[in-house]
């Protein structure tokens, strides 16, 4: 099919909440690569009748491109060797690239696979500020996504050395400084001081924070005042997207009251909670883990100023790919250890830890983290605010959205799919109560589009009104969702036609998104003498910028 | 005068370096080492264009290089030192259109990549061993030949070697560690598998006691009460051979270290972008080096597969090769066997190959002449800076042959 500069796309039903628009049948125009509001009666014409209509996907969580994903590649070649991925066939008759699949793939494939699910947008979660320039790279490697990333901060010296001074202002004016330099998105918090005290080899027994008010290091620096610093500088600073919050005691037995302490820690103040499955567990230590799905989302329900993803753990093979290095030496060395296990210490600002892991059904854990997903995405009262994310890699693979949208719109599928997997530690989960709610397409439309567009602050993303870029998916309708979501028929990204008829025709380059926030310039002057005194890199060979 | 400039000499990629260019020459590269010295040399490079060791135009130089790679049955990409991440990314694209063999001077550390993919590792950029490290094991290295700044940049502050923490030498025979090191510990090169894993087993509170490991159990027990220890190994190969095992088993030493403290396995990698060869080809196809886009999307067949450029020109199955990249960089047997087929080379002194091309097309040199990305042995990404003008830039002369493969004549 051609690819027209102008085309009505018609009779579809359209489903664009941001617009409150409700699988209402309804014309979307595409004028170059915008939406528009109406077009001439002879501009051409997609006959999308019977077919359901969305905006682009937006991915706001997903480790795709930088050195720790690249790390995460260089571990699995048996997986990489076992899913080929041929180069598609274009629409001009060359072929695109090819590449390999698994669970963490090649950029190439990273773009078509995601443009195959009529993903459009995705964020890159964590680079440390050292890889920005790796990760900028990779992305340019990633065809058709418009793509940006979280710079990693909060475990970095000289942060924490401004907090122990009390250098709020100062802090600030870094923090702007760095995403600047970067050409990252927003600020990633991970484990605040945790992955810190990890990398300084400190006393045996003090290797990661435990709660808000440990300290790190000798100055009075905490997890608390990290967090406060940080959010307090995102919002001041305005930034599009506010602090994007990994907490501590990530995947430990009894974490969400440390979930619950940092989020009312930052209370009354824009944050997003980053997956929150995997900071929502009771249960305390040498005791058995239970469900604490309730307490957490209850929580965010009744706290408009607080988002969330969701982290969903999926059944098969996954990689936890993470800064919180940390934990990742718990997980490399449990349960008698044996696993691959990569750690990387990141000279002055953070770490990153990988271990491949298999979710299995029958394993007591991966059961209850599946239905503590499952119990967040359901109890939740506002789609707005719980966006749809696996972590991907680490929940498991973006590959398994559809599959996840058919247990969040289908009870029955769900009921059946939870009475096979290992109950021993399902006591308490709500899911067992019967939770009867089904999504609705709208309500899907939110939580994989129109919410976490609006939570990046992306305003031409996630809806089809005049003027949105034209990211546009098209369903053929089918009673199971997760083939539907799987196959889009058509995906169009800024006004391309990227898959049609399931098969992917172009692969654009996608844009950048990054910020440049203002601060005061007299923080390069301290910056440049912490360099000299700290870095292994020159001051003015940092960043992610194009040097002279 | 061009600062901070990035030196490819070796994997150390000193970014610290001053150029001062007098006369179209470089006059001065201050900071550098002697290695680094020798690689911006005066920063005069050939400029010529060859066909058939006759002068051509550019045209008819991309033309006979399309003609040679499109006619083959089995060609091999091969990516040399001395290019940009930039270059290197587009030559995997090449190697992908021709269905090519892909190999990279990446591979001259297969021993320590193979390792990691068999079991992860422990590491870390470089600078924490300076930051953190109050032990510092070389291991069979003394980084000062090779590496010549490496312990000034990254494993001391400034004058400390030994004051403010303790190295070690570790000798493997003739393999020797730093000459001032603090202390020494002599193994065979026969025992050193071996005395590797007693070291583990004493981390792991197993009994190692067979007494001619007794000073390397004791090395691991100060291992374990070091609050941050850097083990340093070479990856590459140098005038002893290395047990092909050794690398497997300092990564499981490193590994188990961080139960009882904190360890970073630091391996030293040569110069030339190496390093940025074996991430940008693992980022665009899932596999550091040998891949084989033979049959379409990436294979993987490393040491022992028979995929590495080494083993597929020794059994004759390569019949025409692109390099890309300095020629003088290539290791030696890849280098003789090129020399017996057609190979068209685009990179640095191409002209003065020794594998006698087809077709030549010299270009600047990534870091000298050309800017671009480069990659410290760590992964550590860093900006290049030409501070000299040169000879047509590597990346123009790459994408016009990918685009005049991909599109014809256009």
């Amino acid at each position: 099919m051609s690819n027209p500069e102008r085309l009505r796309i018609s009779g579809g039903a359209v489903y664009d909440p941001a617009n409150g628009i409700d699988g209402v049948v309804r014309d979307v125009c595409i004028d170059g690569d915008r939406i528009v509001a109406e077009l001439p009666r002879d501009a051409p014409r997609l006959d999308a009748a019977g077919m359901i209509v969305m905006p682009g996907g937006v991915d706001i969580h997903s480790h795709v491109a930088g050195p720790s994903v690249n790390q995460a590649r260089r571990l699995l070649p048996e997986e990489h060797a076992v899913d080929p991925v041929p180069a598609p066939r274009l629409e001009d008759g060359t072929l695109a690239r090819t590449g390999t699949g698994g669970t963490v793939p090649s950029t190439f494939a990273t773009g078509y696979r995601y443009a195959g699910l009529g993903y459009t947008t995705a964020m890159e979660a964590a680079v440390a500020p050292l890889g920005a320039r790796h990760a900028h790279a990779e992305l340019d490697d990633t065809p058709i996504l418009d793509a940006g990333f979280f710079v990693l901060l909060g475990n970095d010296d000289y942060l924490l050395r401004q907090i122990g001074a009390g250098e709020t202002a100062r802090a600030r004016d870094y923090a702007a400084w760095l995403l600047g330099v970067t050409r990252a998105y927003a600020i990633k918090i991970v484990n605040p001081g945790g992955v810190s005290l990890w990398k300084s080899g400190g006393d045996t027994g003090r290797r990661n924070v435990t709660g808000l008010d440990d300290a790190v290091g000798s100055s009075g620096v905490t997890p608390r005042k990290i967090l406060e610093t940080l959010c307090a500088a995102a919002n001041q600073l305005a930034l599009p997207h506010p602090v994007h919050v990994h907490c501590n005691n990530l995947g430990q037995p009894g974490n969400y009251a440390t979930t619950l302490e940092t989020m009312k820690a930052l209370g009354g103040q824009r944050a997003h909670f980053t997956h929150l499955q995997f900071h929502s567990y009771g249960g305390e230590r040498g005791k058995p883990w239970q469900s604490a799905a309730r307490e957490v989302i209850e929580y965010v329900n009744a706290h408009p100023e607080t988002s969330v993803d969701v982290g969903q753990v999926m059944f098969g093979p996954a990689t936890t790919v993470t800064a919180d290095s940390p934990v990742e030496y718990l997980l490399a060395t449990s349960a008698g250890g044996g696993r691959k296990w990569v750690n990387v210490d990141i000279e002055l600002e953070s770490g990153c830890g990988i271990v491949p892991y298999m979710y299995k059904e029958r394993a007591a854990v991966a059961a209850l983290q599946w239905a503590v997903g499952l119990e967040l995405f359901l109890l939740s009262t506002d789609p707005w605010r719980v966006v749809l994310s696996t972590d991907h890699p680490n929940g498991g693979a973006f590959l398994s959205y559809p599959e996840l949208i058919r247990l969040l719109m289908d009870r029955s599928y769900r009921d059946e799919c939870r009475k096979r997997v290992n109950q021993k530690l399902l006591a308490g989960s709500a899911l067992l109560d019967g939770l009867s709610r089904e999504y609705t397409l709208g309500e899907i439309a939110i939580v994989t589009r129109a919410g976490p567009a609006r939570l990046l602050g992306l305003r031409n993303k996630g809806h089809l009104g005049p003027g949105a870029d034209a990211d546009v998916t098209i369903y053929s309708s089918d009673g199971d969702r997760a083939k539907m979501f799987a196959t889009p028929r058509y995906v169009f990204k800024a006004g391309t036609l990227v898959v049609a008829e399931g098969q992917l025709r172009r692969a654009p380059a996608g844009r950048r998104l990054a910020v440049r926030p203002e601060y005061d310039t007299a923080v390069t002057k301290d910056l440049r003498r912490f360099f000299d005194a700290h870095a292994t890199v020159s001051f003015d060979n940092y960043g992610a910028e194009p040097v002279p | 005068m061009t600062e901070h400039v990035t030196c490819l000499g070796c994997g150390c990629a000193c970014d610290d370096i001053a150029v001062v260019v007098k006369r179209g020459r470089i006059a001065e590269a201050s900071n550098a080492c002697t290695l680094g010295a020798a690689w911006f040399g005066d920063g005069v490079v050939p400029a010529e264009i060859r066909v058939d060791g006759r002068a051509a135009t550019l045209e008819r130089a991309i033309g006979k290089a399309v003609e040679l790679l499109t006619g083959a049955a089995r060609p091999l990409v091969y990516i040399a030192g001395d290019v940009s991440c930039e270059v290197q990314r587009e030559a995997v694209a090449i190697g992908d259109h021709l269905h090519a063999a892909v190999d990279t001077l990446a591979a001259t550390a297969a021993g320590a990549v193979l390792a990691g993919q068999r079991r992860g590792r422990a590491t870390a950029t470089l600078g924490e061993i300076r930051e953190h490290a109050d032990l510092v094991v070389f291991w069979g290295v003394d980084p000062g030949e090779r590496y010549p700044r490496f312990i000034a940049r990254y494993a001391t502050a400034p004058g400390d070697l030994g004051k403010t923490r303790t190295v070690v030498a570790v000798d493997v025979g003739a393999s020797r560690g730093p000459k001032d090191a603090g202390l020494r510990v002599a193994i065979a090169p026969s025992d050193e598998v071996d005395a590797i894993g007693a070291m583990r087993a004493t981390v792991a509170g197993r009994d190692a006691s067979a007494a001619r490991f007794a000073s390397a159990v004791d090395l691991a027990r100060r291992m374990m009460q070091a609050r941050y220890t850097a083990i340093v190994a070479d990856g590459e190969s140098g005038p002893e051979a290395i047990d092909p095992d050794r690398a497997e088993a300092l990564v499981a030493l490193g590994q188990a270290l961080n139960g009882p403290a904190r360890c970073t396995l630091c391996t030293l990698r040569a110069g030339g972008n190496r390093s940025g060869a074996d991430a940008v080809l693992t980022w665009q196809t899932g596999f550091p080096f040998a891949v084989d886009f033979a049959g379409g999307p990436p294979r993987y067949r490393p040491a022992g597969g028979g995929g590495s450029a080494e083993a597929l020109l020794a059994d004759h199955e390569i019949d025409a090769a692109l390099v890309i990249g300095a020629p003088v960089t290539i290791p030696g047997p890849v280098g003789e066997a090129l020399d017996r087929i057609p190979v068209a080379v685009i990179g640095p002194r191409a002209s003065t190959s020794a594998v006698r091309p087809v077709v030549a097309i010299d270009t600047g040199v990534a870091g000298i002449h050309e800017g671009g990305t480069a990659f410290r042995m760590d992964d550590v990404p860093l900006p290049l800076r030409a501070s000299l003008e040169g000879p047509r830039a590597a990346l123009d002369v790459v994408r016009a042959l990918r685009d005049k493969l991909v599109h014809g004549a256009r």
